[in-house]
């Protein structure tokens, strides 16, 4: 890169986009899908969709193509680098899953002709949390996670004549409002300490004394609190169950795995140059052991929490904020070493998790679709009425679970056991997180206990699966097994990016 | 990028060991695609069979005077016909298998019994295909657990086999099925995560022996690997040692079960299926078992025989417990679901005193259990199959209207209780013989100075009680079932029929052959195996001593 002429930040030369491919083209697309109405005869929903989908997918090619190459734009505003590749690619193919998701469970929710306003939203958002994997500048943290943001809350209400969806996005809002005002709160002492917008300036900054220091951490504190509120880390968690409950299923599946993810690689970019930085001595212990106790306390709260519930999506919700409490424990190690190993174990998981999150809320669409419902008792008797859905179902749940020979056991064996290489004071997080698998145990059970142990009545009817519901769910059940057989490839894979 | 395939070497006969624990799984996805429920009988005990005869085939291809060693055939050993296929390089994971004395008696009790079994689900009618299905799946996790190598891979497949049995008892149980497979599912689970726990910790610490560190069971439980592991691990008696071996009990002890993890054992056969129970009771509590022998003992040799008496008394309550609740059962299921605690005691007992005879008996305890409990489940099946009901004081007088099954019931009520002759005799002599013998100054524990003679001699007459009270809710029940007036409601009753008759047969065969001659039937297979792993805990004591 050094061998690059002298050149106008704003005006790139294409070698350097090429890290950036992906936005690119998210960009482009959303562009085109706003022009899609104009020439489709029909004011019809699916060439919208099959424009975000094409889009997607040449977004996930263009990622792959690129690889592990890394690259800065705008003056280190937005710096690619491995990892962040690899998230982009994974949420690029995931949000491309919920595009699927929407033809096969949701579509028939939507009214003709709001497909533009939708897929623009979702692929903003997608585009948020990929800005969000990749900078470390303050302002483009605080633009990438409003961007982010923004179109998550329309979303979340999308289905505006619903009165719990109404209700969903506008706790989404309130939440979110508050958390971004304690953010940028935080990020303006970050700048007044620092004198930059750039967080490695505020790293490189020598403090004058201790009070500089404790302002410091305050503001590292308010940062945390609006990345803790996408990752829906306790106690900042409240929104999440109410918006999966009230928002359609397709927006609460994307926001359970694509807004976490943003979140923890946002985290993961800046505890790691915290680890690094001129800083580390003074700051690197506290946040370790802040963000480390802050996830032992997100896992334990989420399973407590969901032991109560009886909506399946709620559950599902409370489950996802466990998972991310799980991924939170090893961020601390991102912060003191072993740190590609660490990044690498959140990859995986975070891959691992995509897979069983997408198959099990993709069932909940289908079912709910089915006007079964979404409360478990609806569920009673699928083991009869679906048998193979409710086969991959089970699938889903034991890997959430964490149970072999499912890959969500050795994405979460993988977070213990570098836990457990850490030191000996890691070895309580190993025991909280294996204390909060045998307590995960009793609500996913629940689900499998309707479907196979239960009979249902009233619900007689066999639930119709359609081929695109049943292909997606198929390869999320077999992705989960391969992963496990093929173990060694997937994290291949993962450090050929991050290495 | 290169992609690493687990191809097996296909030019050896280790394949077998491979075909073995995945036909059953092939025989599942067969099954699925079975036609009617006649077909997917047919084609499940099809499986079994073809499963069975590749466990028999391996009579002609295991060596049972290999090398005396507890180590590798290619070091001298006893182990052999293994397969060791990289898995997860980064952790130096491997598709490991192999075979030696200790695993080869279970895998063909596992093979027999499933057998069986397929054949006494002959009347299930609710959802046939995904019995069948389960009950072959189940095959394979038992299978791979007896075969695995790699702590890794076992635990996996210790694992894997507890799911098709949560859904065997939770689906086609009785009236509480529910309760007792949530029940069965969390005990266990919790017991694997004790397992979890050792099995992360064990690898950390082999790292500090070997580059990368090792989930190798034979290389973990190799003296010179074990002189130097104790020294990373701070002592091979130090609080990380006994933690581990305790966490390790715990998660085998549950499986086992001992007083006072046995809770979940009782409802989970009482609900249960019969073909179920069967399995339940004569192979999957032997994977507890199995697992002290394998991975417990062998790994942390000097905290288990520091911890010798928490192990005996353990096994000495289960006995004396599980006895004593047999004799206050009224439901005949109950009552042999308290026998196989208080017969598994044996096991736990034998391994805890840690002498040749004590170990030998606990390993053919094992087996013998597995045919007594297999029968004595199929025999209650048979009854509840007639009357609906399984409580003891309403049943009488069938001597005389079921001659045929009154017979079996003979040989099984016997065997069970451990009339001499007959298998289970055998297996509870050699453990309180050993018992005893542990008192003796030159045994293990007295010449490492942890055991003073009362103490052993104490738990040795406490466990011949058990022995006794064994006689007595045995030969009660049996009173209480077939003697007596002939009650006219059962007057009616078919005899046993045909393949019941199949199925009572080679158990009780086999009951007597072990009881007879258990040298040719079993210690034939076992006695390299076993006098090696008896070195192996010599070793590490000696090691210790002589460092003192």
């Amino acid at each position: 890169m050094n061998a690059a002429p002298a050149i106008s930040p704003f005006i790139p030369p294409w070698y350097i986009l090429r890290p950036f491919a992906g936005e690119i083209i998210l960009i482009c697309t959303i562009a085109a899908i706003l022009l899609v109405p104009f020439f489709t005869p029909r004011k019809s929903n699916a060439p919208c969709a099959c424009a975000a989908l094409i889009g997607l997918l040449f977004a996930f090619y263009a990622q792959l193509h690129v690889g592990a190459a890394s690259g800065e734009l705008f003056n280190g505003m937005l710096i690619s680098d491995g990892p962040a590749v690899y998230y982009k690619a994974i949420l690029y193919l995931f949000t491309a899953g919920i595009v699927l998701m929407w033809f096969a469970a949701t579509s028939n929710q939507m009214r003709q002709g709001d497909a533009a306003e939708f897929f623009v939203l979702l692929l903003g958002a997608t585009l948020g949390m990929a800005l969000m994997s990749e900078t470390s500048n303050l302002l483009m943290i605080f633009l990438a996670l409003e961007l982010a943001s923004l179109p998550s809350y329309v979303l979340a209400g999308f289905h505006k004549t619903e009165r719990l969806g109404a209700e969903a996005s506008l706790k989404y809002v309130l939440f979110g409002s508050a958390c971004s005002a304690i953010m940028i709160f935080g990020l303006s002492y970050l700048y007044g300490i620092g004198g930059s917008l750039q967080f490695a300036d505020f790293l490189h900054h020598t403090p004058v004394d201790k009070s500089e220091m404790l302002l410091g951490m305050v503001g590292l504190l308010c940062v945390l609190a609006g990345v803790g509120f996408k990752i829906a880390m306790v106690p900042l968690h409240f929104w999440c169950p109410d918006v999966f409950e009230g928002a359609g299923i397709d927006i609460a599946a994307f926001l359970s795995v694509a807004s976490k993810g943003a979140g923890l690689m946002l985290l993961m970019r800046v505890m790691g140059m915290i680890g690094v930085g001129d800083l580390a001595a003074e700051v690197a212990g506290p946040v370790g052991i802040i963000v480390g106790v802050l996830g032992a306390v997100t896992a334990t709260v989420a399973n407590a929490a969901a032991l109560g519930q009886t909506n399946v999506k709620r559950l599902l919700a409370y489950s996802s904020i466990a998972h991310a409490g799980y991924m939170l424990c090893v961020l601390p190690l991102v912060v003191s070493g072993p740190r590609d190993t660490a990044v690498q174990a959140i990859l995986i998981y975070l891959t691992v998790y995509m897979f069983m999150n997408l198959g099990a809320f993709m069932v909940a669409a289908l079912v709910e679709r089915a006007g079964a419902g979404t409360q478990i008792a609806d569920y009673a008797g699928l083991g009869r009425r679906a048998p193979a859905m409710a086969v991959c179902m089970t699938i889903f749940l034991f890997s959430l679970i964490g149970l072999p020979p499912l890959a969500g056991f050795i994405a979460k064996l993988n977070v213990m056991w570098l836990l457990g290489a850490a030191g000996s004071g890691w070895w309580i997080l190993v025991a909280i997180i294996a204390a909060n698998t045998v307590l995960s145990v009793y609500y996913y059970a629940k689900i499998i206990r309707a479907m196979y142990f239960t009979t249902s009545e009233a619900k007689a009817g066999s639930v119709i699966v359609n081929p695109l519901g049943a292909g997606i769910i198929a390869i999320c059940s077999v992705m989960l097994v391969m992963m496990l057989i093929f173990y060694a490839t997937l994290s291949r894979v993962v450090a050929h990016f991050v290495m | 990028m290169e992609v690493h395939f687990l191809v097996p070497d296909f030019y050896s006969m280790s394949i077998l060991l491979t075909i073995l624990i995945f036909l059953p799984t092939l025989g599942a996805l067969l099954v699925l695609l079975a036609r009617n429920n006649a077909g997917a009988r047919w084609l499940g005990l099809g499986m079994t069979l073809a499963t069975f005869g590749v466990s028999l085939a391996l009579l002609a291809t295991f060596d049972w005077h290999k090398g005396t060693a507890y180590a590798y055939e290619s070091a001298g050993g006893s182990v052999q016909m293994v397969t060791a296929e990289p898995w997860i390089p980064a952790f130096n994971i491997y598709y490991r298998l192999g075979i030696d004395g200790l695993s080869f008696p279970l895998v063909l009790l596992t093979t027999l019994i499933f057998v069986l079994a397929c054949a006494a689900s002959w009347r299930i009618e609710k959802m046939t295909r995904g019995f069948m299905a389960l009950l072959l799946l189940l095959e394979t996790g038992l299978l791979g657990t007896f075969l695995s190598l790699d702590f890794f891979l076992f635990y996996v497949f210790f694992e894997a086999s507890l799911l098709p049995m949560y859904f065997l008892i939770g689906i086609w149980g009785g009236p509480r099925r529910e309760y007792a497979a949530i029940k069965f599912f969390l005990y266990t689970l919790l017991g694997s995560i004790a397992l979890l726990i050792v099995l992360i910790g064990t690898y950390l610490y082999s790292r500090q022996v070997v580059p990368g560190g090792t989930f190798d069971l034979v290389q973990l439980a190799d003296p010179a690997f074990q002189a130097k592991f104790a020294i990373a691990i701070g002592g091979a008696g130090a609080a990380v040692a006994k933690t581990f071996f305790l966490l390790l009990a715990a998660g085998f002890l549950v499986k086992i079960p001992s007083v006072p993890l046995h809770t979940w054992l009782p409802d989970a056969h009482v609900e249960a299926s019969t073909p179920v129970s069967m399995i339940l009771a004569a192979v999957l509590l032997k994977m507890g078992g199995y697992g002290l022998f394998r991975i417990a003992y062998p790994l942390y040799p000097q905290a288990a025989k520091e911890l010798w008496m928490v192990m005996a008394i353990i096994g000495v309550v289960s006995i004396i417990y599980g006895a004593l609740v047999c004799l206050a059962q009224t439901d005949f299921k109950k009552l042999v679901a308290y026998s196989s605690v208080s017969h598994m005691g044996y096991v736990v007992l034998g391994a805890a005193m840690l002498t040749a005879a004590s170990i030998n008996g606990a390993i053919f305890m094992m087996v013998a259990h597995g045919l007594t409990s297999a029968m004595m489940f199929f025999l209650v099946g048979v009854i509840y199959d007639r009357t609906h009901h399984r409580d003891l004081d309403r049943l009488g007088g069938f001597a005389t209207s079921m001659p045929v099954y009154f017979g079996f019931s003979a040989i099984g009520f016997f065997a069970a209780l451990g009339l001499p002759g007959f298998c289970s005799f055998v297996g509870e002599i050699l453990v309180l013989l050993g018992t005893f013998g542990a008192a003796r100054p030159d045994s293990l524990l007295r010449s490492s100075g942890l055991a003073h003679p009362t103490a052993i001699y104490t738990i040795g007459i406490i466990a011949c009680l058990g022995a006794m009270l064994t006689a007595a809710y045995m030969l009660w029940a049996l009173q209480r079932i077939f003697f007596g007036h002939e009650k006219p409601e059962y007057s009616e009753l078919p005899d046993a029929d045909a393949r019941e008759i199949a199925i009572l047969s080679p158990l009780a065969i086999l009951a007597l052959l072990l009881g007879i001659m258990p040298t040719l039937f079993f210690f034939m297979f076992t006695d390299t195996t076993m006098s090696g792993w008896f070195h192996l805990m010599n070793t590490a004591v000696n090691s210790v001593t002589a460092r003192l």
